[in-house]
């Protein structure tokens, strides 16, 4: 098929590149709007406690300072700042400003002032006192009796399990291991920090500039929270320096719209560094005990997961965050049990949100890490035994029914283990030395939308035929920087057969562009890029009819050929589409636009499996990535050059998050200060030039066959490399990140 | 942007040493002294902490260079890292300071940040200190009276962020005994990555060795990251000092500066780890200087105790 | 307090605080927001400019600093509209995902080329060590630079 495609499939520049590497793209941060006023946060400083007093007296005698605000004088609605749907259930427990404070970071209150500088120099004249209460900073202190209820409904925010199939008598002989795997709070570190615009006019309308992930979400939380109808709420997507997850959910927007629509100017809200980590979101905290128990053959009986999650000081997306963990190893192995049991806690700790890979991540490595245990307990190899296990094409997964498409995830195994060299590498003797080398390998399933869940999985597209043959694509697009409005050119210019140039794409603007709920779930290329291909083939179908009427010939006798509507009787006659859209215009006073819906009829397996190779120094503890080979079921690559970059981009994070990154909090609950000086992200020294191979096929409904990729690259990541030091070692490290101190703890 | 300035501030750049004086004159324990700016601008940046006078010293190209002087090293205080890491001088007879500047953050921070304030900052993580500690410097200062002072850097850095300057007194130059030929020197650190670090762990080493006999006959070693300041051992170089330059010698190193980060940080959580540590940077900085084949501890599951 | 500023050629006279930031000043006062604020302490490389040819963190450096230097920007870096060989191979090599590290890395690589024309890819990964991409995983980035260099790049796109 690849051979036919003339775009698709082929190395292409992110679409905005240009602007970006001369510095013009626009960010939130760049705009400046008149009259616009800056807006600084006061944080909590302690983790949990009631405001008793504000005295702004001082603050507001400072000289272009315009307003302050806190619980004093704000609404005391509560709201979810991850609701994306208006009937959406999910747990409402934030307010804009604290009045009782749940965590180090929580907003007590804002100053606006006509300057940043103004503003910030304000914040530190609030005088606050705080009565404080007892934190509780992890979940099993905030399970404990006797604990004080962080939220009036109690601490433990969600209970529950899901379960399926049954285990096979027991032969007596099996093997069962149980391994417990704890992951850190972790930062997403898009480079981009937080920021948001709001202004609102003389008519009360309400406009916001924000890097989101849905311009709908946002309208919906700020327009129910403010009382105004979703008409009068404006919300347009800028530019995004990066999210993964990080801005998927509405932590700036409603504060900014309140204070903007409260004082009818434009009010920027950005954060620094250190505020990103501590007060937007984290990927929260948790424990997952993995027990898994196979034949001797090493074909596994029964699954059975316990998670512990640290939803932090509100729920936000906690517990579907959570459910998501639920539903990845059934798409990831054949078992005949199934049974996950969760709890989500609140705790006075930093709030705990989306991130990449929503779950897949955090189940993964506990699954993996098991999984090579397993292996270790059976003396088998971890591809051997991976591959016993492993999901077939066309599988049905256990705990839904689900159809997993042509889930090809053992032939990333196969195919990786070759190139790889892994039945060579693991046989390699770690040695006694100061330095030890180790391969690991892990798998991991994601998924291509949201089918099976209560979400509105569909997109709405509109495209239009300009006078010269060239096209605007009008569609809810969310870039977050990876190159989703790209894949959407590349897509309509080759259904369309013109060249990438000749497409224009939108971005979301709730006022103008058709609905698409936003970029969740991995559902951009798989949902929007069909979209974006049926709505290139109806305005096809638009073009034909427009022509049918100018040729006066019937539509079933016309054809594209060479670029040129002809008909099939009369070759050489006939118009170009250009030509049919300018007689559209002058002679039927017609335009060539088309509206289309895709709904989403079903959701594959998104797969990947990993190869790391690590050197571990005995005595410093300091652990290098040196080689690194990800293996990624894509279906299709729309855009070879991005989909190669995610995956080596996905490997950066996987890394840094088995390795070093960690939200650390001292005793107090507060996050250990010093931003990115602290939470150390690998760097160029330390990374490994990640190879790539793609397994491309056809078989699933995405656009020419395109599966998602920028959650799937990341899940099997961690474990790879955590499963390639326990080899090099010798340990059975499970406790993230395998800082230096734990691996010299583990060798002592 | 409207800007309000909660206090008038006023600014000096003298360009030369008089000019510096007059400016010093003028301090106040509210005065900041401001050489590369990495460590100070985001405390400059702190509102109501606004400094009463602002002195910058890069106005004084004259505090930018190292030079031999006799059987003297004489580094400028504004001499940058980036040049440190590259001086010829320096690195024929400081290596260690050369290494040391060259493990400092990043390019970007390299190319402003200065020696002078490095160590005026007084982290106890500064890179340059366990250098200039195994070196033997002395810090010239010059005052806001026009006084000159030499004094050894242990008397000037004298805790976390502490030091004896007095507001009104910027250090001009660091010297200290030039290595020559039968001195050999080396830094290592390490950190929680390769690059773009702070440190957790560094160490300097400079030692005489007669070549002929294959004894050290003078070894000086510089600790930092360990404690409120960078420290010499004396227990290590009285023990190696008339040692032969062997793999007996590289044990006791490492076993001395285990046992000196004991002394120094007893009560600390991350003392078992920094211990631990210690022993392959102590091999790593012994095997740096090159007196002998190199040589490995042996591995920490052979013989655990050697860790003790 | 007046200060003038050479940035991209151009002399520009301002009058800022004291303690105004290099990078303050080059996007408040003169609009070059190509440079970006990632960390505001140094350690993240996307505000990395070039004081007299050596890559600085313009978070880290006050204005005055720089007053009677020659400072360059990323918008310093095309010439007569246009692009540098730079910037059209991180353009050809996908070394541009999300776009706020690329200013930095741009100005780290421009500084390193000008210092040394035809680094290695080790010098490469050093020269960068103070630019943090979350997009990229560095390899596009280095391999732009590679070709930037004059250099034949091994496989630039990483696939096996």
């Amino acid at each position: 098929m690849t051979d036919e495609l003339r775009v698709v499939g082929r190395d292409h520049p992110i679409a905005d590149a240009a602007l970006k590497v001369s510095g013009a793209l626009v960010y939130a941060t760049d705009m400046r709007l008149p009259r616009m006023l800056y807006a600084k946060l006061l944080l909590s400083p302690i983790a949990h406690g009631r405001v008793a007093h504000i005295d702004a007296t001082e603050a507001l005698a400072l000289p272009g300072v315009v307003a302050v605000f806190s619980h004093e004088n704000a609404p005391q609605r509560l709201y979810s700042r991850y609701r994306l749907l208006p009937d959406q259930d999910c747990p409402e427990d934030e307010p804009l400003f604290a009045e009782t404070v749940r965590f180090a970071g929580d907003r007590v209150a804002a100053v606006v002032a006509e300057g940043l500088d103004i503003a910030a120099a304000a914040v530190r004249l609030l005088r606050v006192q705080y009565e404080e209460l007892p934190a509780v900073l992890t979940a099993e202190e905030a399970l404990r009796e006797g604990a004080i209820p962080i939220h009036p409904g109690g601490n433990l925010l969600s209970e529950f399990e899901h379960a399926a199939g049954e285990r096979p008598e027991a032969r007596g002989n099996e093997v069962t291991v149980t391994v417990a795997t704890s992951l850190p709070r972790a930062h997403h570190a898009a480079l981009e920090p937080h920021s948001c615009i709001a202004d609102c006019d003389a008519s009360g309308k309400l406009t916001m500039w924000s890097p989101t992930q849905s311009v709908f979400g946002a309208r919906t939380v700020v327009a129910d929270l403010l009382g105004l109808s979703y008409s009068q709420v404006r919300v347009i997507k800028v530019p995004m320096g990066g999210s993964f997850g990080g801005k998927q959910e509405f932590t700036l927007e409603p504060v900014t719209a309140f204070m903007a629509m409260t004082l009818r100017r434009p009010v920027r809200l950005a954060l620094e560094r250190e505020e990103c980590i501590s007060s937007t979101m984290v990927r929260g905290a948790s424990t997952s005990t993995v027990r898994v128990t196979a034949d001797p053959a090493g074909v596994l009986k029964d699954l059975e997961v316990d998670t512990l999650f640290d939803a932090g000081a509100y729920g936000t997306s906690s517990i579907d965050y959570v459910d998501m963990m639920t539903k990845k190893l059934t798409r990831l192995y054949r078992v005949p049990q199934y049974r996950h049991h969760c709890r989500v806690v609140y705790t006075t700790t930093p709030v705990a949100g989306g991130c990449r890979a929503w779950g897949a991540v955090d189940i993964t490595a506990p699954m993996e890490i098991a999984m090579d245990r397993l292996a270790g307990r059976l003396g088998m190899d971890p591809v051997e035994l991976r591959l016993k296990n492993l999901v077939e094409p066309f599988d049905r997964e256990l705990l839904t029914g689900a159809e997993l498409g042509d889930a090809r995830i053992r032939e990333c195994l196969v195919r990786g283990a070759e190139a790889f060299r892994w039945d060579e590498r693991v046989q390699q003797d770690p040695g006694r030395g100061r330095y030890r080398r180790g391969v690991g390998v892990a798998c991991g399933a994601h998924k291509n939308g949201m089918l099976s869940d209560t979400f509105p999985d569909f997109s709405t597209m509109t495209l239009k035929m300009n006078e010269d043959g060239s096209v605007a694509l009008g569609a809810s697009l969310h870039e977050v920087g990876c190159g989703a409005v790209t894949a959407m050119r590349l897509i309509v210019a080759e259904e369309l057969g013109i060249e990438p140039e000749m497409v224009s794409v939108t971005e979301a603007d709730s006022d103008l562009t058709p609905y698409d709920f936003g970029c969740y779930g991995s559902r951009v290329t798989y949902v929007c890029g069909a979209a974006a291909r049926q709505t290139a083939v109806a305005l096809k179908e638009r073009l034909l009819e427009v022509a049918a009427v100018l040729m006066g010939r019937p539509v079933a006798e016309l054809c594209f050929r060479g670029g040129r509507i002809e008909a099939a009787s009369a070759p050489g006659e006939g118009l170009a589409p250009a030509e049919a859209v300018m007689a559209a215009k002058t002679v039927l006073h017609e335009d060539v636009s088309v509206q289309s819906t895709h709904q989403a009829t079903s959701n594959p397996g998104a797969y990947s499996a990993q190869f790391a190779e690590v050197v571990v120094d005995t005595w410093t503890g300091l652990t290098r990535v040196t080689d690194f080979l990800a293996v990624g079921d894509v279906g299709r690559a729309i855009n070879r050059a991005m989909v190669v970059g995610q995956y080596q981009g996905a490997v950066q994070m996987g890394i840094g998050f088995a390795l070093c990154e960690e939200v650390g909090l001292d005793t107090a609950g507060r996050v250990v200060p010093g931003g990115f000086k602290q939470y150390h992200v690998v760097n160029t020294p330390d990374m490994p030039d990640v190879k790539v191979i793609l397994v491309e096929h056809d078989g699933d409904d995405g656009p020419y066959g395109a599966k998602s990729v920028g959650e799937i690259s990341v899940v099997p990541t961690v474990p790879a490399v955590v499963n390639a030091v326990n080899r090099a070692l010798g340990t059975s490290l499970s406790d993230l990140p395998l800082t230096p101190a734990k691996v010299v703890a583990a060798l002592r | 942007m409207a800007v309000r300035e909660a206090r008038t501030m006023a600014v000096a750049v003298p360009t030369t040493r008089d000019d510096l004086v007059v400016a010093l004159g003028r301090a106040t324990t509210d005065t900041r002294i401001i050489a590369g700016g990495t460590d100070l601008v985001r405390s400059l940046r702190v509102p109501g902490d606004e400094p009463d006078l602002l002195i910058s010293l890069g106005g004084l190209r004259g505090l930018s260079y190292v030079r031999l002087d006799g059987a003297t090293v004489r580094v400028g205080a504004t001499t940058t890292f980036t040049e440190l890491q590259h001086d010829p001088v320096l690195r024929e007879h400081g290596l260690c300071l050369a290494l040391a500047a060259s493990t400092i953050g990043s390019a970007q921070i390299r190319n402003v940040g200065t020696v002078g304030g490095n160590i005026a900052n007084a982290s106890p993580c500064a890179d340059s200190a366990p250098a200039l500690v195994a070196l033997g410097a002395d810090v010239t200062t010059v005052d806001g009276a026009g006084h000159t002072a030499t004094r050894p850097l242990s008397e000037v850095v004298l805790g976390p962020y502490h030091t004896s300057l007095a507001c009104d007194e910027a250090i001009v130059e660091f010297s200290f005994p030039a290595l020559g030929p039968t001195q050999r020197t080396a830094f290592t650190k390490i950190g929680s990555r390769t690059a773009v670090t702070v440190a957790r762990l560094t160490c300097a080493i400079v030692a005489r060795f007669d070549a002929a006999s294959g004894i050290l006959e003078e070894v000086r070693v510089g600790l930092g990251a360990v404690g409120a300041v960078a420290f010499r051992v004396p227990e290590v170089e009285e023990a190696l000092r008339g040692q032969r330059a062997d793999a007996e010698a590289a044990a006791l190193l490492a076993e001395g500066c285990v046992r000196a980060i004991g002394r120094s940080i007893p009560d600390r959580p991350t003392l078992p780890y920094k211990q631990h540590a210690a022993v392959g940077l102590a091999y790593d900085t012994w095997n740096a200087l090159g007196l002998c084949p190199p040589c490995a501890p042996a591995a920490h599951d052979d013989r655990p105790e050697e860790v003790a | 307090m007046k200060m003038s500023l050479t940035v991209n050629g151009t002399r520009h006279e301002v009058d800022v605080r004291p303690t105004a930031r290099l990078i303050d000043v080059l996007r408040d006062e003169l609009g070059l927001t190509g440079t970006k604020e990632g960390c505001g302490e140094g350690e993240c490389g996307a505000c990395t400019v070039l004081v007299d040819g050596k890559a600085v963190a313009s978070c880290l450096m006050l204005a005055l600093q720089a007053c009677g230097k020659e400072v360059t920007t990323v918008e310093g870096l095309a010439h007569g509209g246009e692009l540098s060989l730079l910037q059209r191979q991180f353009i050809a090599h996908g070394a541009v995902q999300c776009g706020f590290c690329t200013p930095g890395m741009l100005m780290s690589a421009q500084a390193l080329l000008m210092e040394n024309p035809t680094p290695s890819a080790d010098e490469i990964r050093t020269a960068l060590a103070g630019n943090l991409c979350r997009c990229t995983g560095y390899s596009a980035i280095i391999a732009a630079i590679r070709a930037a260099s004059g250099r034949e790049a091994d496989r630039a796109d990483g696939s096996a």
